[in-house]
């Protein structure tokens, strides 16, 4: 047998070991290949999609490919960690150190190549369901037919081959001939339980505490000032915060007898203190990683919620059309037949808008009879001006360039030499199309007001049937009268999306590979400790361990690993996601919520999941 | 009038074990033991002839394929899975050869694992881990890691362990198979006063003459059947000549026993 003949038997004969490690891989060769696909798609990259596009699409490969590179170094190290023992007994039988080194990197070159080619193959399988999915995401129209991804298959066999090549060599290069003891002791812990340094622990305290402070105060540009440093500081405190925040709790806890000594809590968080340097790293690893994904998600979709809800409130209804020219006849015909021709009905209401000078800008003033008119068709309520009276009503929201001028003292004097005094109670309404506030007065004060500084018609259309046609009917519309004029708020949102879909999607998929990676790493850590379970579990269970007792250790302690770093993801996200909020100005609540529920959602799934194999594989055990 | 089947702490009743498989193989046939309270029994036999499977069977970590197994009268194999669990940290003590012991718990802490399954009140389990530390002399390595201590501190540890809860039946599956002869002693010694002091009722599986030289009373199996039994006299110098004996008589694997050291 020669050497390479052993390498290839070691792998192919340790089939079990080597499968985590293998399909981690794959996986990550998967989701590079599938992106690649899409990135490659000739629809996405002739001239349908803008060189912004495409240049995003090849930094996001790129984010993918180095963040890829992290993941199987990761994956490999840990890999071979739980090999110790087997090198320690290979030293012992004689095998040099340069041979050990020559066999892992023969084995993790041989895993590396089925590894890219599995990745491709299985890329390839799930190809047209991806497709399907970008098409839905991306609002593209012409469709996303599948295609032989030639360039795709190129660039994912080069890059991956490339990049196992320089980690396999790079892992046994550093491959350390730790003394023989150590590696044939493996995993028993002979290292003692760590310790926390309490400057470290305080300082961690005060890093994490000084960061969120930071991020929620800062307002406006501030964040964009403070973001950098703020990330720096909650890194490194999170850091510690999992080294040593969490070892000096677990220490606390152990010290408390009536806590350590009860029932079950002893096997946990005996195990939990001697581990947790190792967990630590992952920790940190995961929340971090979970804390990028999420905010990235966050931001994106808080994004598009801002453009496009900004643009639902401001426009109540389904169309309208505003303009001072004499064309106007001409395009309400049209856009009146469009509605018709499409089958749809809608009511429509029409007026003149005034505009006078008042407090430094132009200002509408209408009559009650106008205002009610508009303000039922979009469901307001009716008001009733009493003569010598102005209503005031505020547009919308007041807003970082705008707060309502609360002064009621100013008046307006009418043609007949009456003033009319401001009403102190301030309605809302967006039944009229004004930057922040108009006034309504009485029909007949109206008619006493003089000439107005300006004129403009408006019209209001409020489709009630065929309203799924609204966006179809928009279009023809706008083909013939000038968008300048003519405003539909389902083909603008509808735009929106269209225009944002790309990077939703791209931001989606680097999201989900971050969620999932950073779940793999969990699902590592605990591998590495299977072995060292099973023969614990066996030992306790000799003594008499029910399987509910062991159960709900085994829960508590895959609970720990799986929520302890999503928590402090969470966190961190709401964090940074209040903090872009305060940039923007805009309230990002509902979307953080949304985005938040739905990563710890499927943390929690796949925690059922690993849960439910873990206790399966300790059970085989006992 | 008390007949023997009262003072029975243990009935072993026929029992047979045939291991499912590709091969089925018997590793046990006919068995019958009895052990009466506070007796110390040991069972010895050449490697592969039973023994551990027969302890395991009493031990309730497996189940006998037929035939049945008393402890104090009752069947535990007809116990449910999590009742069984109970039962066998509440009535029965294991010593094992590999000591078992959790690493990452210190000796007091590993001393006190069963009782805290069962959620005994702290200030108890303090005491009882004192007294049996003391009465087992391991006082001063209670703070310890078991990584810290020697194989022969870990197997009393262990044997602390198995007392901690009084159990009425004490099980050892070659405790001594791991130490060297000084500690061997020191074990063994520490079982026989536990015996006599607590009339804890105990079986010990050994291939070690000098170990078994310990017991009442000791079974001999070869080829998962009954061989034959041997009872102490008042020396335990001439039960361990008798033990050496019966040995070489029943033959099998050479190298199990180690040569005679007296
Ligand atoms: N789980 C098992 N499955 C199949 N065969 C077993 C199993 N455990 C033990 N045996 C076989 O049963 C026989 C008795 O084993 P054991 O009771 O461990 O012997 P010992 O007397 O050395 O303790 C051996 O031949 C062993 O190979
Ligand atoms: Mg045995």
């Amino acid at each position: 047998m020669t050497f390479r003949q052993f390498a290839f038997k070691n792998v192919t004969r340790n089939k079990r070991l080597y499968a985590a490690y293998f399909l981690s891989s794959m996986f990550t060769v998967m989701v590079f290949f599938t992106f690649a696909i899409f990135a490659y798609h000739p629809a996405l990259t002739g001239d349908e999609m803008d060189s912004y596009v495409t240049q995003g699409m090849n930094i996001s490969g790129g984010i993918i490919y180095v963040f890829s590179f992290f993941f199987i170094l990761y994956s490999m190290s840990s890999f071979l960690q739980s090999r110790k023992k087997e090198f320690g007994l290979l030293i012992i039988q004689g095998m040099t150190i340069k041979q050990i080194r020559l066999m892992v990197f023969l084995e993790n070159m041989l895993i590396g190549f089925f590894a890219t080619v599995g990745g491709i193959l299985l890329g390839l399988v799930f190809a047209k369901g991806i497709l399907m999915v970008a098409e839905n995401v991306l609002v593209i129209e012409n469709k996303l037919n599948f295609y032989i991804p030639m360039e795709a298959i190129i660039l994912s066999f080069v890059s991956f081959i490339i990049l196992f090549f320089v980690i396999s060599l790079f892992v046994s290069y550093v491959l350390r001939s730790k003394k023989l003891t150590e590696l044939i002791r493996g995993d028993k812990q002979s290292k003692g339980e760590p310790k926390a340094n309490i400057w470290l622990t305080i300082l961690a305290v005060i890093l994490i505490g000084g960061g969120y402070t930071v991020a929620l105060l800062v307002r406006g540009v501030g964040v964009f000032i403070a973001m950098l440093p703020v990330i720096i500081v909650v890194s490194i405190g999170t850091y510690l915060f999992f080294t040593q925040l969490s070892v000096f709790i677990i220490r606390q806890l152990k010290k408390r007898d009536t806590f350590y000594w009860k029932k079950t809590n002893m096997i946990l968080f005996s195990d939990l203190s001697f581990r947790m340097k190792d967990n630590a790293r992952t920790f940190f690893m995961v929340a971090m990683v979970s804390t990028v994904a999420f905010s990235a998600i966050g931001t994106l979709y808080g994004f598009q919620t801002f453009l496009t809800e900004g643009i639902k409130l401001v426009n109540p209804n389904t169309f309208t059309y505003q303009a001072d020219d004499s064309k106007r006849t001409e395009d309400i015909d049209f856009i009146t037949s469009t509605i018709k021709d499409e089958n749809m009905e809608a009511d429509q209401e029409e007026m003149v808008l005034r505009y006078y000078p008042l407090e430094d800008k132009n200002v509408i003033i209408a009559k009650e009879s106008d205002y009610n008119r508009f303000a039922e068709l979009i469901g307001d309520d009716k008001i009733e001006v009493g003569e010598g009276n102005i209503r005031v009503i505020k547009f919308g929201d007041e807003g970082l360039l705008y707060t309502m001028d609360t002064d009621t003292s100013e008046v307006i004097t009418l043609t007949s030499g009456e003033t009319l005094k401001k009403n102190e109670t301030i309605i809302e309404s967006k039944a009229l199309p004004a930057m922040y506030h108009y006034y309504v007065v009485s029909d007949r004060d109206y008619e006493k007001l003089g000439d107005p500084e300006d004129e403009r018609y408006f019209s209001a259309w409020q489709v009630t049937q065929g309203k799924e046609r609204v966006i179809g009917a928009a279009e023809k519309i706008t083909e013939k009268v000038s968008p300048y004029y003519f405003t539909s708020v389902d083909l603008n949102v509808y735009e929106i999306n269209k225009g944002y879909a790309p990077i939703m999607f791209v931001g989606l998929f680097i999201g989900i590979v971050f969620f999932v990676s950073a779940g793999s790493f969990l699902y590592f850590r605990l591998y590495t400790d299977l072995d060292t379970d099973k023969r614990k579990f066996h030992a306790i269970s000799k003594m008499g361990l029910t399987s509910k007792e062991l159960k709900k250790v085994l829960s508590r302690q895959t609970a720990i690993l799986f929520f302890t770093p999503l928590i402090v993801a969470l966190i961190h996200g709401a964090i940074a996601l209040n903090a872009l909020a305060n940039m923007f100005n805009y309230n990002l609540a509902k979307e953080s919520i949304i985005v938040l529920s739905v990563f710890s959602g499927i943390q929690i799934i796949y925690y059922v999941i690993v849960r439910f194999f873990y206790t399966k594989q300790i059970k085989q055990v006992l | 009038m008390i007949s023997k089947g009262d003072l029975a702490m243990l009935q072993v009743k026929q029992v047979s074990k045939v291991y499912e498989g590709k091969l089925a193989y018997r590793a046990l046939t006919d068995i019958n033991l009895t052990i009466d309270t506070g007796e110390f029994v040991g069972i010895m036999g050449p490697s592969g002839s039973g023994k551990t499977t027969l302890l395991n069977m009493i031990a309730t970590i497996d189940e006998p394929t037929t035939g049945e197994v008393l402890i104090n009268g009752n069947n535990p194999h007809r116990l449910r899975k999590d009742d069984l669990a109970k039962f066998r940290r509440n009535e029965l003590g294991f010593v094992f050869q590999e000591f078992n012991l959790l690493h990452t718990l210190t000796v007091e802490e590993n001393i006190v694992l069963p009782l805290t399954l069962d959620g005994t009140k702290v200030k108890i389990m303090k005491q009882k881990a004192k007294q049996i530390a003391e009465k087992l002399g391991i006082t001063d390595i209670m703070k310890k890691h078991t990584y810290e201590i020697s194989g022969g501190q870990a197997q009393r540890a262990a044997v602390a362990r198995a007392m901690i809860h009084s159990p009425k039946l004490l099980l050892a599956d070659e405790p001594t198979g791991n130490l060297d002869s000084k500690s061997s002693k020191d074990v063994m010694g520490m079982l026989e006063s536990i015996n006599k002091n607590d009339h804890t009722t105990m079986m010990l599986v050994t291939h070690d003459p000098q170990a078994a030289s310990y017991c009442d009373r000791v079974v001999f199996i070869r080829d998962g059947k009954f061989y034959s039994e041997i009872h102490r006299g008042d020396s335990r110098q001439t039960f361990f000549q008798k033990i050496i004996d019966t040995l070489s008589l029943l033959g099998g694997d050479d190298h199990d026993f180690p040569s005679v050291r007296v």
